[in-house]
């Protein structure tokens, strides 16, 4: 059925909450890459066999990724009026006595997480009931406490491939709003007032990109969702996309009814299968319900999202070389301006945001831009989501209020360093970004807080270094990194890098001079200041700050040999 | 419509603090050639969109007092523009570019006159090992040749391959391309005279390429080989088909003879 | 792969946008490679000059122009892995098959002299928190030390 009208929406969405709490047991298995990786699927086979077999009286679903990597695979089990219970670590062994728990209205004791009572999807609340008195509330693990859940408000509880499971929380009611009763100029404004700033890196202002891109002269547009996720340790647009992929959606189609563009495309990294599956399932279904496609809403307008795949190439996150890209070219970024407002995709004026910018414009607009900037700090508003890794002890992907401080991600919700040891420095921002040593925790994680530190917000990976990391290591990661990425087209990149990652390499073998240090930093500021793209003169920054904030070891390592 | 013609409005511009009159719109870099203000590039030409690879044309970009390093071949000219071409920082970054140059072209004559010239004379960094390299250790990767090869003679035989610190020009699966027309375009145009070719017989052979070789046409006339087959072609398919017929086995030099004749009988005699 | 396989790819991107990357992307998915044959059919078909495919598929590192063994093992240097060790990890694979960690066009994709193993490398497929971790096969093994290496290898036919 196409959805036309609100009693539309409305009936689908009473269908959708059904679905979500249908008055018998409900289980979900995440099933996110990450749960996948650790089993999930293999579990999720070995419930859907036993409940078909004994033909039980249990409602099994896939759903997304709650967050906590290191207790997957987490399953949430719903017993009809009573707190939904989060079990951890659950192995393809626990499959039968779950079940059989469930079915008698209880848990396994020995994998329990925690429970959730009601939950607030922002968009909608559900209230799940009590019981379960001895387990603790959500709110109560810390790795949770702490977190702010505006992104990842339905990840890991409702089914990522079920459209009347997001409609049945308020999905799409904020694209009937904007399309049916807001003016496109009024929709640009509220995500002006919100604050909501790039969430690809660079911070630029959503609403004035999006006001660019409307005012730019010629018919036909494109608005782009930069899903390449390239950061090696970075992957919550993945997560976002597998575990609520309707959000991503809903965003782009709000988008691109204010910008008037009829032509929507994601460019999604070929490495992720899942994230395309699921997205492509996502479109057919947006389309069945006229949610894509012609005359939206019965408001005449028109527009269809759909999927190119990237294939490799950290440099395709640069605009220009995305846009190269979607045309089929490699990925070599060429001069701006212009920009891609201006000359974009196929030449046409585009306009590119990340997953994460496009999955904020739903609750933007459902609640307005007041009570979006109320959240974060004055200038940095809204939520960030990072995956938090490396050697610290809860690994998972948190999402926290803009301004939070490092320490707090670190330690309140990370719990410092794995095994009890000794946490050392923060990487941000990915190959772009730098690392930030211990004593600089304070700082808050906001755009220009970052940049401060030498560092950057990037797309959200926060990987966590130890005692026994060697930083002049991570340095060489970073820039052999860098430099297998580079596309070669400027000289900076191309050879700069090379000869840093030769130098380092040197270093590291304990054959590095003073001079070679010299040069080394030499370098890094040649490459910073001539390359080309964002790519060239940032991947600098790991060299830069290792060698400001942990000089003593590359001067140990020089020393060595002298 | 001004005293020169289709010329742009004139326009005042301030280089190292001395001003110049310069025409509205043009690329700085040109400016400052006309100007015998010199920069140094690699990657620019005039028929092709500014590309701005190289980095050495890099100046600083004079606004509300602040710089910004950029690359000449990018600034269009307009009223009260301002650059400095030779600051420190210039120098600094362009000298450790020549040094990089240096080290990934060490055959290059050019590049090291170049480099010479602004007193670099030797690289700190390893230089490239040079064995069985098709462009004898002299390619600075400019991209010249592919973007001619591409966008003005429309063939498309060579193209960049692999990425980063690995990329190289070459033909699809280092074999010898059929698209390949033999025009030489490519060497005309290579800053470092790394393309090389040679005319065996009635046929060209694009060593660089792969080897690619294409055969040659050979004059009625003269029989001397003259111009690759399919750029002749090429070329004859853009005349008037009767003029086609007369020349087109020709080579330049007879086709010359050949026009000259055919003119002075139509001279009318005084 | 077959003219009639192809086809029926090419006619499943009839919008420009992300098309020749799509059809790429399947073509390597279905072989495992991008033969040499077949890109020059795509290059024919789609009417795209030969020496931009190939530019294409030596340019991103999802294609791969060699043909790879029977198992295909995926070591993870995503930054959690690296922190973890994962280049001992690949360090004890090459020892232990008897490859080169060298690379002629920078992409990593080594088989054995006997085509039972190919090793290439990936950046992160979200399993940070068993980090290191490889996959052969699409199989996930996680906490790898180069001490457990031989164990894994010997279930895909390898022997000490």
């Amino acid at each position: 059925m196409r959805i036309q009208t609100s009693e539309d929406l409305d009936s689908i969405r009473k269908r959708g909450l059904q679905k979500i709490q249908p008055g018998r047991p409900r289980i979900g298995v995440g099933t996110s890459s990450c749960g996948i990786a650790v089993g999930g699927i293999a579990l999720y086979n070995r419930m859907h066999k036993i409940i078909q077999m004994k033909n039980l009286d249990i409602s099994l679903v896939k759903t997304g990724c709650i967050g906590f990597c290191k207790e997957e695979p987490i399953v949430s089990v719903n017993i009809p009026g009573k707190a939904l219970v989060l079990l951890r670590k659950v192995q393809e062994d626990d499959a039968e006595r779950i079940i059989s728990l469930a079915l008698e209205g209880d848990v396994p004791s020995d994998l329990v997480l925690c429970k959730i009572s009601d939950w607030d999807h922002i968009t909608g609340n559900l209230v799940y009931g009590n019981g379960f008195d001895t387990i603790p509330e959500y709110g109560e693990i810390p790795f949770f406490a702490h977190q702010k859940k505006v992104i990842l408000r339905d990840s890991g509880l409702i089914n990522p491939e079920d459209i009347d499971e997001y409609i049945g929380i308020g999905g799409y009611s904020a694209a009937y709003q904007a399309l049916t009763s807001m003016e496109p100029d009024t929709i640009i404004d509220e995500v002006k007032k919100s604050g909501l700033r790039g969430r690809g890196g660079a911070g630029f202002p959503a609403g004035l990109k999006w006001e660019i891109t409307k005012k730019a002269p010629g018919e036909e547009k494109y608005i782009v969702c930069n899903a390449d996720e390239g950061d090696p340790g970075a992957y919550m647009n993945r997560n976002e996309m597998e575990s609520d992929p309707h959000m991503l959606l809903e965003g782009m189609l709000i988008g691109a009814f204010a910008m008037g563009v009829h032509e929507g495309l994601i460019y999604i990294r070929a490495e992720y299968p899942l994230a395309i599956e699921r997205l492509m399932l996502a479109l057919d279904q947006a389309r069945t319900y006229g949610l894509l496609g012609k005359n939206i809403f019965n408001t005449g307008f028109d527009c269809d999202i759909r999927i190119a795949t990237g294939a490799g190439a950290f440099v395709c996150g640069e605009s220009t070389a995305l846009a190269a890209s979607i045309e089929g070219k490699t990925g070599r970024p060429r001069l701006r301006p212009p920009r891609l407002t201006e000359k974009g995709v196929f030449g046409k004026p585009t306009d590119l945001n990340n997953v994460e910018t496009w999955c904020n414009v739903p609750v933007i607009i459902a609640k307005g831009a007041l009570w979006y900037s109320s959240i974060g700090a004055k200038g940095n508003t809204g939520t960030k989501v990072f995956s938090l890794v490396g050697k610290v002890d809860n690994i998972g992907m948190v999402e926290v209020p803009l301004g939070t401080s490092l320490h707090s991600i670190i330690y309140d919700i990370g719990n410092g360093g794995a095994q009890g040891k000794e946490v050392k420095a923060v990487q941000t921002g990915g190959p772009s970004g730098g690392c930030i040593p211990v004593r600089l925790f304070d700082t808050p994680v906001d755009f220009e807080s970052l940049n401060q530190v030498g560092t950057m917000m990037g797309s959200g990976g926060l990987v966590v270094m130890d005692e026994d990391t060697n930083m002049v290591d991570i340095a060489r990661y970073f820039i052999n990194f860098a430099s297998g990425e580079s596309c070669g087209k400027c000289v900076p990149c191309r050879e700069g890098l090379k000869h840093m990652l030769l130098i380092l390499n040197r270093i590291i073998a304990g054959k590095g001079t003073r001079e070679d240090l010299d040069l080394l930093r030499e370098l890094a500021d040649t490459v910073q200041k001539t390359s080309l793209c964002g790519l060239g003169q940032t991947a600098p920054n790991p060299v830069l700050t290792t060698m400001q904030y942990f000089k003593e070891e590359y001067d140990a390592l020089i020393s060595s040999e002298a | 419509m001004s005293l020169f013609g289709s010329m742009n409005r004139m326009v005042t511009i301030t280089i190292n603090k001395n001003q110049y009159l310069a025409e509205e719109g043009e690329i700085f870099l040109l400016t400052a050639m006309r100007l015998n203000i010199d920069i140094p590039h690699l990657c620019y030409e005039k028929a092709l969109e500014p590309y701005g690879a190289c980095r050495l044309c890099m100046v600083d970009l004079v606004t509300c007092g602040k710089t910004t390093m950029t690359p000449a071949c990018t600034i269009k000219v307009h009223n009260g523009l301002e650059i400095l071409t030779d600051t420190p920082q210039i120098i600094k970054h362009r000298n450790l570019l020549f040094e990089l140059y240096l080290a990934e072209a060490p055959k290059s004559e050019v590049i090291r006159e170049m480099a010479a010239k602004y007193g670099v004379k030797k690289t700190r960094f390893l230089k490239k090992i040079v064995h069985e390299d098709p462009l004898l250790g002299k390619c600075i990767l400019c991209g010249l040749c592919v973007r001619v090869c591409t966008e003005i003679m429309g063939t498309c035989a060579i193209n960049f391959i692999n990425r980063g610190p690995y990329t190289v020009i070459n033909t699809p699966f280092f074999e010898q391309n059929p698209d390949c027309a033999g025009c030489a375009a490519c060497a005309q145009v290579c800053p470092t005279k790394a393309i090389v070719f040679e005319d065996r017989d009635a046929e060209r052979v694009m060593q660089s390429w792969s080897g690619t070789t294409v055969p040659l046409a050979t004059c009625s006339s003269c029989k001397k080989s003259f111009a690759p087959e399919k750029l002749m072609h090429k070329v004859l398919d853009k005349l008037d088909p009767a003029i086609i017929e007369e020349i087109k086995s020709l080579c330049p030099e007879c086709r010359r003879q050949h026009i000259t004749r055919k003119v002075i009988r139509k001279v009318p005699k005084s | 792969m077959d003219e009639k396989t192809l086809d029926g790819i090419i006619e499943k991107y009839p919008y420009p946008a992300g098309r020749t990357l799509g059809i790429l992307r399947e073509i390597q998915l279905q072989e495992r490679h991008i033969p040499m044959d077949t890109l020059k059919l795509v290059s024919v078909k789609l009417e795209v000059p030969l020496s931009e495919l190939f530019a294409l598929v030596t340019f991103y590192s999802f294609f791969s122009l060699k043909p790879v063994g029977e198992h295909l093992i995926t070591v993870c240097m995503g930054t959690p892995c690296h922190v973890k060790g994962a280049e001992k990890i690949l360090e004890t694979l090459q020892g232990h098959l008897g490859l080169s960690g060298d690379t002629q066009d920078g992409k990593y994709l080594q088989t054995t002299p006997d085509n039972l193993f190919t090793v290439e490398i990936a950046r992160c497929f979200g399993a940070c928190s068993m980090a290191p971790v490889l996959h052969v096969d699409g199989d996930l093994h996680g906490y790898v030390t180069p001490e457990r290496i031989p164990d894994i290898l010997e279930i895909y036919g390898w022997k000490r």
